[in-house]
């Protein structure tokens, strides 16, 4: 017998080889733990203020709160680095119906696609019946009355500004008058540049931070921008916006020449040498601080906005039909983006309601920020949210061609190294590859 | 008569025999299945993934919705017709790829050549007989340690374009800055350096290793030849060095097309992966971009990424075998190959010499009395 055992060893090596391939995906399914708690999996990015305070990042401790008070459910919150990488994760997870999470928190820029395959994600109506978002925030997110996703938060923009910088050269740096030279009520993109100009003619100084952040914010108060209600892609022969390229690029003198979210952009927000002003989103507001330090003395914030309202980013929550606990996950996501929630993560963090009454409730409208020289952020934010009532339709290859545009105007912009025009002609060649 | 008989005699053996073919067997399989693991982990991770990647290749294969059927080049080629290399006919269409292959070239040249050059000389200063040599051969290979994320975020702070260091140093030294992202060359030379940093080192300590696998003699009979310390590196050294250098170049090779991690992080902010002008937009940047990130309903994207790395991978098996070639030959002392003709004239020829040595011996033994085979 002695003489099979190297055979035998063999194919038990190989047996135990072909299981280990097996077992891979048999994991995913108990989702309920030996204790008999059920465990709900949630893949957040950035910070969306749910979890425990630390040091570095804010938050509400909402996680603890909701398990007190349901003894039966665990959360396990995974927050990955950026929300491209959480866009990787959740783009596997989907479309091989793995079970990874039980929720995503998915950016608003996410959701064209989302809302493209609605059979992958649970119908949160029925869950939902007592949250009050804005309208434009649920619209965003229903397809054929079927609601996927449940508003976190929305990003109301008003205009941040160095007043250290402006007092230095000599223009009022008070909140009021700032509002009224930008235009107040009735500020549009050219009151906004005409005063850059005269900012950036007497001090030599940029004006804002990169062509791309008030691109952002222009298309966004288009309804129909690259991509028509019925599907049909116009981005290249819309007039609309070939005139706001050229406003934009004309004023090239003004900007910073950064691009987004880079180190060079980071470090200007402290700089002598930086720029004056930035639209500026509820949640922009944790990354100003980050920038510069809870210590630095400078930034204010101004309650006016050009040609109307602004809205940057903010998230959905959504919850995967394939999950094996869409009940309770659904139950969570509920009561995560209801009123008194929201209400906590405004007031810890920096994410501004998408709930009616939250944006109502008095600890919302007295929120003040002593970093912004005890501005009151509560009620700036109210009222630029009031301003903000378009719901910019985003076909599916929205992104696709903003990217390519994004890259258009950072070559006019950031790297200096092509003329408007032909960076213009580069974009309508890109836009026609995409398909 | 004589088949029964035959029968008879196997049914006898019958027994024994089959015991016998099975330890046969099991002494000429074992040693198979003892390699066995390797080969279908392999067969699971490697050649499966290569081959469903050839075949969501030839499909309408779109990240979130599936597979759509075959694929459809669409307006960019003006054919409707579904065709298998209807996705390869899509990307060879594309500026971009060919843009992110030009990238790939520059970045591969602009590490591997200095990087196995400056590696080869530190190897040679290391085999000297330095003081503390343990500490030197671990400073090489430190770099190696740091994840190659990390390096890329270090270097991206020196290589920003406002507040970099070496920006911030050239500006107060009165000159212009270099756009390190928005010029092509420029930014290539940024991230050679990131994979030069982390990889040098590496190829360094196997080329050390090689270099003291030399033997001694071999050397010195160099030196006695009158050879000079080029003169021995060029012939006696770098043709010893070859195998070593096969490696060295064709991993470098590989990983060199493949790369990703650097470009990525010298990127420097999110989305629009390469520079606004695909200034540093690298094959695997760009596959990675188009199949994960740009999901896009309703377009193929994973079917074209999945073409793209198919197109990867048969220009760096092209390039491997090139590489292979070429290194045999640059290894070789730049002398052409002795042919089989010319091996076989040698071989008699030192067969005649030692048949003259051999007899001369046994003549001149003759003469001093000595019988063959016996001593005295």
């Amino acid at each position: 017998m002695n003489k099979f055992k190297p055979a035998l060893a063999s194919v038990a090596v190989l047996a135990m080889i072909a299981s280990l391939g097996a077992c891979g995906e048999s994991n995913s399914g108990g989702s309920s733990s030996a204790d008999g708690k059920i465990t709900i999996k949630v893949q957040t990015f950035n910070n969306p203020g749910f979890g425990k305070p630390t040091a570095e990042r804010a938050g509400a401790d909402l996680w603890n709160k909701y398990m007190k008070e349901h003894p039966n459910v665990k959360i396990e919150e995974t927050v990955a680095a950026s929300s491209d990488d959480a866009r990787a994760a959740f783009n596997t997870a989907i479309s091989t119906g793995s079970n990874a999470y039980d929720v995503y928190l998915a950016e608003v820029d996410w959701m064209p696609s989302l809302m493209a395959m609605p059979d992958q994600f649970v119908d949160l109506s029925s869950y939902t019946k007592d949250n009050d978002w804005v309208d434009w925030k649920k619209e965003s997110a229903t397809v054929n009355g079927k609601l996927i996703g449940a508003g976190t938060d929305i990003g109301p923009e008003a205009i941040c500004y160095r007043a250290d910088l402006l007092e230095k050269a000599g223009f009022p740096s008070d909140r009021e008058s700032v509002a009224k030279w930008l235009g107040g009520e009735n500020a549009t993109w050219d009151s906004y540049f005409a005063a850059g100009k005269e900012y950036t003619e007497k001090t030599g100084l940029p004006w804002y931070d990169s062509m791309a952040s008030n691109w952002q914010s222009m298309i966004n108060q288009v309804e129909e921008s690259y991509v028509t209600k019925d599907g049909k892609i116009i981005a290249t022969s819309n007039d609309k916006i070939k005139e706001m390229y050229d406003e934009l690029t004309s004023t090239k003198d003004l900007s910073a020449h950064l691009t987004q979210w880079s180190d060079d952009w980071n470090a200007a927000f402290k700089a002598d040498d930086g720029f004056a002003t930035i639209q500026c989103p509820t949640w922009l507001l944790t990354n100003i601080k980050g920038n510069t330090g809870e210590d630095f003395k400078g930034w204010d914030i101004a309650d006016v906005f050009p040609g109307g309202g602004g809205n940057w980013g903010g998230s959905y929550l959504v919850v995967p039909e394939s999950s094996p606990v869409k009940d309770e996950a659904a139950k969570l996501v509920a009561w995560l983006t209801a009123k008194d929630q929201q209400v906590a993560l405004f007031t810890s963090a920096n994410n501004y309601p998408s709930s009616v009454s939250a944006q109502e409730s008095s600890d919302v409208s007295s929120k003040t920020d002593p970093y912004l020289n005890d501005a009151p952020v509560g009620q700036i934010f109210a009222n630029r949210a009031k301003a903000y009532d378009i719901v910019p339709y985003k076909g599916s290859q929205y992104f696709d061609i903003q990217t390519k545009m994004v890259d258009a105007l950072n070559r006019v912009d950031a790297t200096q190294e092509q003329t408007p025009d032909a960076s213009y002609k580069q974009w309508v060649n890109d836009v026609k590859a995409l398909s | 008569m004589s088949t029964a008989k035959r029968k008879a005699g196997n049914e006898a053996g019958a027994s024994p025999s089959f015991k016998a073919r099975l330890g046969i067997f099991e002494w000429k399989a074992s040693p198979y299945l003892y390699v066995a693991p390797f080969f279908i982990l392999f067969a699971i991770v490697g050649l499966f993934p290569l081959f469903y990647t050839a075949y969501i290749a030839t499909r309408q294969y779109n990240t979130l919705t599936g597979d759509g059927g075959v694929a459809v080049c669409g307006a960019t080629c003006g054919s409707d017709t579904p065709s298998i290399w209807a996705n390869f006919a899509w990307v060879i269409h594309q500026e971009s790829f060919w843009d992110a292959l030009r990238n790939s070239f520059s970045i591969f040249l602009l590490s591997s050549v200095p990087q196995i050059i400056i590696a080869l000389f530190l190897a040679w200063i290391l085999n000297a007989n330095l003081k503390a040599k343990t500490f030197w051969r671990m400073g090489v290979l430190l770099p190696y340690i740091v994840a190659p994320s990390a390096a890329g975020i270090i270097f991206s702070q020196i290589f920003s374009d406002k507040m970099g260091v070496i920006n911030v140093v050239l500006t107060n030294l009165g000159m212009s800055p270099i756009l390190w992202h928005a010029n092509t060359f420029w930014s290539h030379v940024a991230i050679a350096t990131i994979v030069n940093f982390r990889w040098t080192g590496y190829n360094t300590l196997i080329f050390l290793a090689a270099l003291q696998a030399i033997p001694n003699d071999v050397l010195e009979a160099a030196v006695v030849d009158g050879a000079g310390a080029w003169r021995t590196f060029r012939s006696v050294v770098l043709p010893m060095l070859r195998p070593t250098l096969i490696f060295v170049i064709i991993t470098s090779t590989i990983g060199g097309l493949q790369i990703f991690d650097e470009p990525q992080m010298f990127h420097n902010g999110t989305s629009g992966y390469g520079g606004p002008n695909r200034q540093y937009l690298t094959l695997s940047l760009y596959l990675w971009d188009m199949g994960f990130n740009k999901v896009t309903i309703g377009q193929p994207n994973l079917g074209r990424a999945a073409a793209v790395a198919w197109l990867l991978f048969l220009i760096i098996v092209f390039l491997a075998v090139l590489n292979f070639l070429i290194t045999q030959r640059l290894a070789s002392g730049g002398a052409p190959k002795a042919s089989k003709e010319q091996l076989a004239g040698i071989k008699a020829q030192q067969e005649a010499e030692y048949e003259i040595a051999r007899r001369s011996g046994v003549e001149a033994r003759r003469a001093a009395g000595i019988v063959d085979g016996k001593e005295n």
